[in-house]
């Protein structure tokens, strides 16, 4: 199936500048002789981008709060922190498209008005790391990044920062902080980074995918741009099917493709043609799905309007004969221990939380310990700086009201209903 | 009956002297041969602006705000003696949540 950011199909070595140049690569940006940037902007909103890191907010909306603040200077930050368990998507589009993501950098740049642009990779990805930095190389020598761009007034330096490879680093504020010099730890908000971000200035942080889209935004216009995916989620999205199918990997697909699409044509069916139990489509921090949604159009409102969220495309598959408590644990058990401890409503929830699961899976508590799960939730609900607080909820409420039975057999029996 | 006696150790009681606390709470337990009672950590009561907390359990009393010249009252109600009505601040609401918790086993 034809894609945005894979037109052949999703490559799996390193595209050279040339190569890139060849297929229409760098054909956007001598657009910006003469587009303004608020013409960028407007195409980019018109085009009705939304970010791919998780929480899917319009791009041309975050963009325009930077781009209209008067303070300078303005900067960029592309997240390539990416810690979502089970998402490889940034890292692959860094190592292999490199330049499809830089030119996504210097537009974006030139749109908000930002003369220092920041690449925030995953430490751990030491050959995305290594692609991004020679393709920068090549672009600077082509003139497509430095000073007079093209030989317009446009100039624009960039940096690479490695990020820590935890999972609240990958937070738009600790990731500021990082390239701070700082710990990786999210800031309180408001502030918003459009408005005080990097080093305290309006600063646009958009994930890797994000911008990757906006080349061929900015090179084929908006129309262009929404024959593919829904009126309300227009493009493409890069879907994650982890070990549960027969051909786990990445693939890029319209919004609005059906899951079952793309769990049968994309993924090869699951293995061993096993039962689903339940589908958790948008990472750990999603809510679980019956398998009866198998036919869910994959956007964002059709999503949530199924009770979960996209997030950032990480598709989860729990197989018929896994136990819901065991699973449920797992994710608090993630959370209590990813929880960076400088909000202690965060600290007590995400500890809290495990703890009590890990009482049910013993079987302790009783049915007066299913019932303090939602106090405890909603107790704390939005009390942190970042959203991590707010993360361990969707899994475990749709845990504990579509597998009760699974509590419950673990409540009286001690052990899973499935051993 | 055995009391417990729950000393929050998350940051913000910490930040406002609970480690102490719970090393003194501990030796003058021990000193006053207080057999029945046990001095514990906590992660956290979720009253952290009134903090240091500590909670008595299964008794259910909760004192906020705790110092250090409280610990002699605190250990007095612990050998029996009154209630500590001066550090008795915290919301029904809030004690409801967190007596309820222990109550289902959750330490």
């Amino acid at each position: 199936m034809e894609g945005i950011l894979f037109p052949r199909g999703v490559v799996e070595s390193r595209e050279h500048l040339n190569n890139y140049r060849r297929r229409g690569g760098y054909q956007a940006l001598p657009k910006i002789k003469n587009l303004s940037p608020q013409k960028i902007i407007a195409e980019v909103e018109a085009a009705g981008l939304r970010g791919r890191g998780g929480a899917g907010f319009p791009t041309g909306k975050k963009w325009l709060l930077t781009a209209q603040n008067e303070e300078r200077p303005h900067y960029v930050v592309l997240n390539g922190g990416e810690d979502e368990p089970g998402s490889k998507k940034d890292r692959l589009l860094m190592e292999n498209l490199p330049h499809l993501v830089i030119e996504g950098v210097i537009l974006t740049s030139y749109a908000v008005g930002a003369t220092n642009a920041y690449l925030y990779i995953n430490q751990q990805y030491g050959a995305a790391i290594q692609s991004m930095t020679d393709a920068l190389s090549e672009a600077k020598d082509a003139g497509y990044c430095g000073e007079h761009i093209l030989g317009t007034d446009f100039s624009l330096e960039i940096f690479l920062t490695s990020a820590p490879p935890n999972y609240v680093a990958g937070e738009d504020t600790a990731a500021l902080e990082v390239i701070e010099g700082k710990q990786p730890l999210p800031r309180q908000k408001p502030p918003f980074p459009a408005t005080a971000g990097l080093f305290g200035k309006p600063t646009a942080v958009n994930n890797v995918e994000t911008l990757a889209n906006v080349p061929p935004i900015v090179a084929n216009g908006h129309q262009w741009y929404r024959s593919f995916g829904t009126a309300e989620s227009p493009g493409t999205m890069i879907f994650s099917l982890d070990e549960e199918v027969n051909r786990p990997g990445i693939y890029e697909l319209p919004f609005g493709t059906p899951l079952r699409f793309l769990i049968e044509q994309c993924g090869g069916e699951v293995k061993n043609n096993k039962a689903i139990k339940a589908i958790q489509p948008g990472g750990p921090s999603s809510a679980f799905l019956l398998p009866d949604k198998i036919d869910l159009s994959l956007d964002h409102d059709s999503v949530r309007a199924a009770g979960s969220s996209i997030g950032c495309g990480v598709i989860h598959l729990v197989m018929e004969g896994t136990c819901m408590v065991e699973e449920a644990l797992r994710i608090a058990e993630f959370f209590a221990a990813e929880c960076c401890g400088q909000c202690p409503a965060c600290r007590m929830e995400t500890n809290v939380l495990a703890t009590m699961l890990k009482k049910a899976q013993q079987g302790q508590g009783g049915q007066p310990l299913l019932e303090q799960f939602g106090k405890v939730i909603s107790f704390n609900k939005g009390k942190g700086f970042c959203n991590l607080i707010n993360m361990p909820a969707p899994p475990i409420e749709s845990a504990l009201s579509l597998f009760r039975s699974d509590f419950e057999c673990h409540l009286a029996n001690g052990r899973c209903p499935t051993h | 009956m055995k009391q417990i006696c729950l000393v929050c150790q998350n940051v913000d009681c910490k930040s406002r002297g609970s480690e102490a606390l719970m090393k003194e709470l501990e030796k003058k337990v021990t000193d006053k041969g207080l057999a029945d009672v046990e001095v514990r950590p906590y992660m956290c009561f979720g009253a952290c602006q009134e903090g240091p907390n500590i909670v008595l359990y299964p008794e259910k009393s909760w004192y906020a705000g705790v110092k250090m010249e409280d610990v002699n009252d605190i250990l007095d109600h612990l050998a029996g003696g009154p209630d500590v009505k001066r550090l008795d601040r915290i919301d029904p609401s809030l004690k409801e949540l967190i007596y309820q918790l222990l109550d289902t086993g959750v330490f």
